[in-house]
């Protein structure tokens, strides 16, 4: 296999475009909604430095409580809201480059919220226009890490393909993996997670510069094998039930180091030489733990905050959502380092070096 | 390493930065910037020694920025200011323990250089001043650090009069660590270090950067730091090997 790195022509991320389902909701009236009085899990809500997220939730019944939803439904919701925010985040995608969706040869759809057969590639590829050959994979229940990993596939296939277009969408509903049992363990996740889709469009082509996007020179994984059970999903009672381990930010933290050192070594470069740090918003904890970790500071992690405090934890589409934050900044310059991180079950730190 | 405005030594376990420029009054220049910058990014990467001292040659200290950098016959920018803040923010974040060694003049740029390290040690007939705001301009970020040291009133005042403060004063509102006489200086030096007995890089590193970010955050906030910096800590030799001899397991 003919990894990014070794081509002599790097592709480069041209676009991004992001969406998100219209209704919003505050910490706060979602414990109202979940009528929710233990006392610890209220204590989720109120200390996950979120603001707001992005949900599909059904409408409350009379006496105000959330209707229950079955497995039937949330992959119903799964499958209509990835159609609707998938191709919306397509088309602004697109919008923004110069590429036409029948020009993309190759795409990746990334999901870990909903399971489907066929996959999401083929129902972007009917409902957002994309033509009838287009190469197709689908990255599905590698969970936050799995925009990494789908961006590895993507730019190896844009690497290999110079001027045919590649693109990646993630779509997460991660209100299609809700369960409300009142329990610790379904607290954490409901308070953390919300929706969205990011789409990204690569390219390898001469004509293109710094001004089009960063070029993708390489990735690193890690995988901590003795930490298998600590995120995962469970099924329970007919739904998927996502558990996360208490230990998960420091087990990240104490591992972080070795993918970023063997990733910068690489390439000869110090942590000090990268400009940029986009970094999926798992939430505080693990920030917290990546940067003391990595000795990075609060303007390093500033867009990883602002897409926690804004959306939740996107899933595997956050550290995108990051990356149109620092696009929209335009404080990115010629010969830049970037690094991208993500985090998921493995547990698994997958990473990725840029440059404009 | 060429460095041609600093001279750099290595003895006894410490890395001595000598800044080197005595006919200026160790006036920061660019090249010294530039200097300063390779020096910390080379005792960051290949030097092993725990402690950095700071001092200038020639029994002064640093007279601050040197002003012919700037043109006469051009407008001045302030991409030169964003370098050395560069600098200092290295020197401030090397996970080595940092000594200032004042002799004489410590003014302006000088004065915050002191500032960035983890300890001062002053002679008695040194004199610290940000004479910056009487010639019009600014000191620095020194307007970010001065007042975490020693109060927003007195670091105002400082600042804005230009008043020079002898060593002796600097100690009693906190500015300088370590008094000692005129030829004591390598002693005292000597002594603030033997202060710190086993030295930890990484626990200095971290504890530094809480002080420093406390002032950033709310509790709530900074509680989440102080855990996430603390795990890292326990994890690190050095205080594995305490547990272990608290439970007398060799």
């Amino acid at each position: 296999m003919v990894s990014v790195m070794d081509t002599e022509l790097k592709p480069r991320l041209i676009s991004v475009g992001t969406a998100n389902p219209t209704t919003t909701y505050t910490q706060a009236d979602l414990l109202e909604l979940f009528q929710c009085e233990n006392k610890l899990i209220r204590r989720f809500f109120t200390n996950s430095h979120i603001n707001k997220r992005h949900l599909v939730l059904p409408e409350p019944d009379e006496e105000g409580a959330m209707p229950f939803e079955d497995g039937a439904a949330l992959i119903d919701k799964h499958l209509k809201t990835s159609l609707s925010i998938g191709t919306e985040s397509m088309g602004k995608c697109l919008a923004n480059s110069a590429i036409t969706a029948e020009e993309i040869a190759y795409i990746c759809a990334v999901t870990t919220t909903g399971f489907l057969a066929p996959g999401l590639s083929a129902y972007f590829t009917r409902d957002g226009g994309l033509r009838d050959n287009v190469h197709r994979v689908d990255v599905v229940g590698m969970g936050c890490n799995a925009g990494m990993n789908g961006l590895l596939q993507t730019s190896q296939y844009a690497a290999n393909n110079p001027g045919n277009p590649a693109m990646m969408v993630s779509s997460e509903i991660c209100s299609a993996a809700y369960v409300f049992d009142m329990t610790v363990r379904t607290g954490v996740v409901n308070s953390l997670f919300g929706d969205g889709s990011a789409a990204i469009v690569l390219l390898a082509s001469e004509e293109l510069t710094a001004k089009d996007g960063p070029q993708i020179m390489g990735f690193e994984s890690l995988i901590v094998p003795q930490a298998l059970e600590e995120m995962r999903f469970d099924f329970v009672d007919g739904l998927f039930s996502f558990y996360l381990g208490r230990d998960i930010p420091y087990m990240i933290g104490d591992n972080i180091e070795k993918p970023i050192n063997a990733l910068l070594g690489r390439f000869g470069l110090k942590r000090r030489d990268i400009k940029h740090w986009l970094i999926h918003s798992g939430g505080k904890k693990v920030i917290d733990a990546i940067k003391y970790n990595l000795g990075i500071t609060e303007h390093d992690v500033r867009h990883t905050r602002t897409i926690l405090r804004d959306f939740g934890n996107l899933s595997s589409g956050a550290f995108l959502f990051s990356l149109q934050e620092l696009t929209r900044e335009g404080t990115a310059e010629e010969g830049d380092w970037g690094v991208t991180i993500a985090m998921g079950p493995g547990i698994s730190i997958e990473t990725g070096l840029i440059r404009w | 390493m060429e460095l041609t405005t600093i001279q750099f030594e290595r003895a006894d376990g410490v890395a001595t930065i000598t800044l080197d420029r005595p006919a200026q009054g160790n006036a920061i220049s660019a090249e010294l910037v530039a200097d300063l910058k390779t020096v910390c990014e080379y005792i960051e990467d290949e030097v092993d020694e725990k402690v950095v001292v700071i001092r200038g040659a020639g029994g002064q200290f640093c007279s601050g920025i040197d002003l012919t950098d700037f043109p006469v016959d051009d407008k001045p920018n302030v991409y030169g200011f964003g370098k050395w803040e560069s600098a200092c923010r290295t020197i401030e974040r090397l996970p080595k323990v940092t000594v200032a060694a004042v002799d004489g003049e410590c003014a302006g740029g000088g004065f915050q250089l002191a500032l960035t390290c983890d300890v001062r040690v002053a002679t008695e007939r040194a004199v610290f001043h940000l004479h910056e705001v009487r010639e019009g301009f600014l000191p620095g970020m020194g307007t970010f650090r001065l007042s975490k040291f020693i109060g927003l009133g007195r670091a105002r005042r400082l600042a804005l009069t230009g008043r020079r403060l002898r060593a002796e004063e600097a100690q009693r509102i906190g500015l300088v660590d370590h008094l000692c006489p005129d030829s004591g200086l390598d002693i005292a030096v000597a002594e603030a270090i033997e202060e710190f007995g086993e030295i930890n890089p990484v626990a200095i590193e971290l504890c530094r950067r809480l002080f420093d970010e406390s002032f950033e955050m709310p509790y709530e906030e900074f509680i989440g730091s102080f855990l996430a910096a603390q795990h890292r800590a326990i994890q690190t030799e050095p205080f594995l090997r305490r547990v272990r001899k608290a439970h007398g397991v060799a």
